[in-house]
């Protein structure tokens, strides 16, 4: 094994990035499966094959700073650090859940860990962010506030005016897109008039970059430049993550406007996980045994967080009432 | 040749890259970002252009970058206008909005038989469509980062230039001009890639976002030509020792911030917006065809602006600067030609 790291990470943090990204697609393709058999109320859109975008940005944050997700939001809950196994018992609909499982995959938040929550409505978190962005900002901490937004979501009015605001009170937040290449099943070429995120920052004076989201070292470096740009004072920018999902806009998608053979190449050749380990394996920065290990304390902890949650009690009548009003 | 490239019906290619200028220099270094709509617009100038010298058919590299989609709604428009523009035709491709892209375009337009291309990128993409294809004349312009290999220049001349090589008015030698490179070979041939102005070397040991920002990272740089008003990394040479593109040979720099090596250190604009100190441990001539070794036992060999190549100890990376490698439209010489010959001219009276 070589005796240097050329990462820009310890073996250590690599280690902690590859659990994180293998709990989530861990994470995922147990609900998809469970999912299909009728085990789980509501619904989910699974985040499984974008993980590098989630833990490569992340990875750059504290507790204090807060992010604000999407409908899509699993992987970015659990890069944020919000406990597995209450997260699974919320998707399952029971007690002990993040919202005592009276939210479901949509609404899944943990405010200590600044996870300001999934949301069921696109492009909703952009404004909730810059609020987030502005105590932030008065808070004078150097702390930041990251919104992601899918490319669909991209083209609401709520994505559009929070831009301008972030532009004109010189926000430290950070607008990811990550563009998984449909919106829901909608190629992006029909709906969107100038087919570029980066242009639309361009529009309201911000700065913006694209880069490969499906590498994780890519998006980890490109991430620490403009998190470290917010925390500095240098105000908003935009991320763009190209990147690919794994499964179907919503569990039950057909997926029938993807061409043939294009999920095939996507799980063979765009596989984070697998360009990660690629890296970290040919580098002898970390070794295979390392990486199974890895894969298999993981796989104990979701069905471990499974079991609980089909354990756990559903919510009942009296709990209706209750959380419904917050006092701070 | 097949009939796409023939006279009598004159074919160019058109790469045009939606995603040159969008790395992170625009986060560390203000660069700008050229927008797609300016892209179409200089893509509709070019092709406007071209087709008034009468190139009939073009092809084009489609995209999911919105290069594509939006030019296609600007010449919908344009019909209502009744403006007229050659034939325009997209390579039946699936774009993966990577330098695979311009890789498979390159290859399938040259295979067309297409007269020239018309590449919009930056250095980086220049680069992409001379790797695959250097027996094609390219012309280039400016959407790029750094962009000291593409010429900056108003498109309408570009397209008027190509147009006239492309429909025969005007002879290869009249038209075109040959360019240096640099290849690159790890382990003897083993891996190969080539750099149309700078190969960099970093002690960077992963790819990441690509682009070169910090100085202290790097070890060494080796140039086709250096322009003193060049933007980049070749900037470093442009502002030591000056080396023309038609000139023969390029230079090769070792750097380092080491006092008791450094023998200057200079001041250049190795990004938009980025002057920073160099230290220089020494600098000579690269003549062609004569191997140069790197002496960095592990690190990355950045092309034109990109880290590229990984390499560990125990891998010898060899760079090699190539004369008369490939061949570009001279657009200046053109219009020169085109001027004092009166190709242009449609009508004179005898004096």
């Amino acid at each position: 094994m070589a005796a240097s790291n050329p990462f820009p990470l310890s073996k250590e943090a690599l280690l902690t990035c590859y659990r994180t990204m293998r709990t989530i697609r861990e994470f995922e393709d147990r609900l998809h499966v469970d999912f299909s058999r009728g085990d789980i109320p509501g619904f989910v859109h699974l985040y499984a094959g974008e993980e590098a975008s989630a833990v490569g940005i992340l990875t750059h944050l504290g507790d204090g700073d807060r992010i604000a997700s999407t409908h899509r939001g699993h992987g970015h809950c659990i890069a944020k650090g919000v406990d597995v196994v209450e997260m699974m018992k919320e998707i399952y609909g029971k007690k002990g859940g993040c919202g005592n499982g009276k939210g479901g995959s949509m609404h899944i938040a943990d405010l200590s860990k600044g996870m300001m929550g999934a949301n069921g409505i696109l492009g909703a978190g952009a404004p909730l962010i810059c609020g987030a962005a502005l105590a932030a900002k008065f808070r004078k901490k150097n702390e930041v506030g990251i919104c992601f937004v899918g490319d669909g979501a991209s083209n609401q009015g709520t994505f559009l005016e929070s831009l301008n605001l972030a532009a004109v009170w010189n926000l430290p937040v950070i607008f990811v897109v990550e563009n998984n290449g449909y919106a829901e099943s909608t190629s992006r070429d029909y709906a969107t008039a100038v087919n570029s995120y980066v242009d639309r920052a361009s529009g309201f004076g911000i700065p913006g970059i694209t880069v490969d989201g499906t590498d994780f070292l890519a998006v980890y470096e490109a991430a620490g430049e403009v998190i470290k740009r917010a925390r500095e004072g240098g105000g908003p920018s935009l991320l763009e993550c190209k990147m690919v999902r794994f499964h179907g806009h919503f569990e039950g998608d057909a997926q029938t406007y993807r061409a043939p053979g294009e999920l095939e190449d996507v799980r063979i050749n765009h596989d984070c996980l697998k360009i990660f380990s690629a890296h970290v394996l040919s580098a002898g920065v970390i070794s295979s045994d390392e990486l199974a290990a890895i894969d298999k304390s993981v796989l104990a902890l979701i069905e471990d967080s499974v079991q609980q949650a089909k354990a756990a009690p559903l919510p009942t009548l009296a709990d209706l009432t209750t959380d419904v009003y917050v006092n701070y | 040749m097949s009939e796409a490239g023939s006279s009598c019906t004159p074919c160019i290619g058109v790469i045009a890259n939606p995603v040159s200028a969008r790395d992170i220099r625009r986060i560390v270094a203000n660069a700008g970002n050229l927008q797609i709509t300016d892209r179409v617009s200089m893509l509709l100038r070019v092709l406007g252009a071209a087709g008034s010298m009468g190139v009939k058919k073009v092809l084009m590299m489609p995209d999911s970058g919105g290069v594509s989609a939006m030019l296609l709604r600007s010449l919908q428009r344009e019909l209502q206008l009744q403006h007229n523009f050659p034939q325009i035709e997209f390579l039946d491709m699936s774009p993966t909005t990577t330098v695979n892209d311009t890789f498979l375009a390159a290859r399938m337009m040259r295979d067309a038989g297409v007269k020239a291309i018309i590449v919009l990128g930056g250095d980086g993409t220049h680069r992409a469509v001379v790797r695959e294809c250097r027996d094609v004349p390219i012309a280039g312009m400016s959407t790029g980062t750094n962009n000291a290999f593409p010429d900056m220049r108003e498109p309408t001349i570009t397209g008027i230039a190509v147009g006239l090589y492309a429909s025969g008015k005007l002879s290869p030698a009249q038209a075109l001009v040959q360019n240096k490179l640099i290849e690159v070979s790890i382990n003897e041939g083993e891996r190969r890639d080539i750099a149309l102005v700078d190969a960099v070397i970093s002690t960077d040991r992963f790819i990441g976002a690509r682009a070169l920002w910090k100085m202290e990272n790097l070890a060494a740089v080796y140039l086709t030509f250096a322009d003193p008003q060049a933007i980049g990394l070749s900037a470093i040479g442009g502002l030591l020792q000056p080396v023309g593109r038609r000139e023969p040979g390029g230079l090769a720099i070792t750097l380092s911030d080491d006092p008791l090596l450094c023998r200057v250190q200079l001041l250049a604009p190795i990004a938009p917006g980025m002057v920073r100190t160099v230290g220089i441990a020494h600098w000579e001539a690269m003549p062609a065809n004569q191997p140069f070794t790197v002496a960095l036992g592990a690190g990355v060999v950045a092309l034109d602006g990109e880290r590229e190549m990984t390499f560990d100890s125990g891998d010898r990376v060899q760079l090699t600067l190539v004369e008369k490698a490939f061949p570009t439209v001279d657009v200046a010489a053109c219009m020169q030609f085109a001027a004092c010959n009166g190709l242009l001219r449609l009508s004179s009276q005898p004096t």
